[in-house]
């Protein structure tokens, strides 16, 4: 597993990582690159395939590219080098451990919302 | 093979929305994301509106203008940037509007007290938007001439080329048409105005593009020829000094300490465009009353103050990022 990113590819350094919920609205397509890369490197299209393939959502490039720039600057994922036009990423350690965090504070959300569903209408 | 460079040219027309920067970055591998894209899905409408709207906020990102952290220096440079652009469009119709003032008051006062204290205020910041301007360049023009500045390759030629171009040619064009004003001549109310003739004139010609008239062409065509070339080249020489400024402030390697006395100076100035504007405000709402119609509001100062609101708006954002990126540095 890579150490954490400190610097981008142009050598400069980067503001502290923060959270994926300080993302905005590219909260939910930074997870779903996460998630993604979690499982190992990839470039743009076949992000954009697995994507689709495991959450059914297609990213639109544009917000795919802006989701990336992002998660680059806050050094959660590092631009691999490439001998073709394609550019694959990789996941950082800061990247996995900021991922866990969001998705265990979004595990936490989904039972207390089934928890309560299930209470009080019955759905399961 | 057609299809093939059929979908690079269509890439290639997309990533024009993006920055350069944007561009050099992510270009190539945006480009084969596009391409492939075009293979499954060869028309979508949703995927250009997307590229358009995430082309713009790169744009607005590169300069400073969302809260997208950048690195702090870049960060500062953007803003600092945004900020003098903002701050040109600004000035250029808060001198149009002030110069249209004061060359009413070479004639006679204001007799409202709402357009006298707006006119002083507007002065007075003025004033204050001249000294904060000599204060900028000093530390700007010493990195400049500076060794570290003048580091080959940072592509600070052109830009400076340009900036020192649009001063020359709205001095020498605002000091000649000025000239035709006839508060300059020797009239004899030169004296009983708020400021001397001569700088009345010379910023009413300098922004004597600034007017109705083009909305009249019938008018516009009984001015002297020499008259609306200038009209024509002035708005040009500002781009150009506003650009040549820009670049220079976005490609000069700044210090620090340089930069977060930039950034300082960015607020106060962000803070003067509000007192400006609350200033016209108060004269637009008096009435624009005087002697002969002289401070009368037209429908162009309202659009005037239009889009100075617009570019004290986004001063303000811009001064704020500077600020909050400039508080960042570690000093020495």
């Amino acid at each position: 597993m890579p150490g954490p990113s400190s610097s981008n590819p142009q050598g400069k350094a980067t503001p502290p990582a923060a959270g994926i919920g300080t993302f905005g609205r590219y909260a939910g397509p930074a997870t779903l690159i996460l998630s993604s890369l979690a499982e190992g490197e990839k470039h743009g299209y076949a992000l954009t395939k697995d994507i689709e393939s495991f959450a059914g959502v297609r990213l639109a490039p544009g917000t795919l590219y802006e989701a990336l720039s992002r998660l680059e600057g806050q050094g959660l994922i590092e631009a691999l080098e490439s001998h073709d036009r394609r550019r694959p990423y990789r996941l950082t350690s800061v990247g996995a451990t900021a991922l866990k965090e969001h998705l265990a504070t979004q595990r936490r959300v989904a039972d207390e919302g089934l928890r309560r569903l299930s209470g009080r209408w019955g759905l399961a | 093979m057609t299809t093939t460079a059929s979908a690079a040219r269509r890439a290639k027309r997309l990533l024009r929305w993006y920055p350069r920067s944007w561009r050099t970055r992510y270009g190539d591998e945006f480009a084969e994301l596009l391409t492939a894209e075009f293979s499954e899905h060869p028309r979508s409408w949703r995927r250009t509106a997307n590229i358009a709207w995430s082309g713009i906020y790169a744009r607005l990102t590169t300069g400073g203008l969302t809260g997208h952290a950048l690195e702090p220096s870049d960060q500062v440079r953007a803003s600092l940037a945004s900020l003098g652009g903002a701050l040109a469009v600004f000035l250029v119709f808060g001198t149009a509007m002030w110069a249209q003032l004061t060359i009413g008051w070479q004639w006679a006062e204001p007799n409202t007290l709402g357009t006298s204290a707006a006119m002083i205020t507007m002065s007075a910041v003025l004033l204050l938007f001249a000294v904060l301007a000599v204060l900028a360049v000093a530390p700007l023009a010493w990195t400049l001439l500076a060794p570290i500045g003048r580091r080959p390759g940072n592509g600070l030629g052109r830009p400076t080329i340009l900036f020192c171009c649009g001063v020359a040619v709205l001095i020498v064009g605002a000091r000649h048409f000025g000239n035709g004003w006839p508060g300059t001549g020797g009239h004899h109310w030169i004296h009983q105005g708020l400021v001397p003739g001569g700088v009345a004139a010379f910023v009413w010609a300098m922004t004597l593009s600034i007017s109705s008239y083009w909305a009249h062409p019938a008018a516009l065509l009984s001015f002297p020829a020499a008259e609306v070339a200038w009209m024509v080249l002035s708005p040009l020489a500002i781009v150009g000094v506003a650009v040549g400024a820009t670049k220079v402030v976005r490609r000069l390697d700044m210090s620090p300490r340089v930069l977060r006395y930039e950034g300082r100076l960015g607020a106060v100035a962000a803070s003067a465009m509000g007192a400006y504007l609350v200033a016209s405000c108060c004269w637009i709402v008096d009435g624009g009353s005087g002697p002969r119609n002289l401070f009368h509001a037209g429908a162009i100062d309202i659009v005037g103050l239009v889009l100075m609101t617009a570019a004290a708006v986004i001063a303000g954002r811009t001064a704020h990022g500077a600020r909050r990126a400039g508080l960042g540095f570690r000093l020495p």
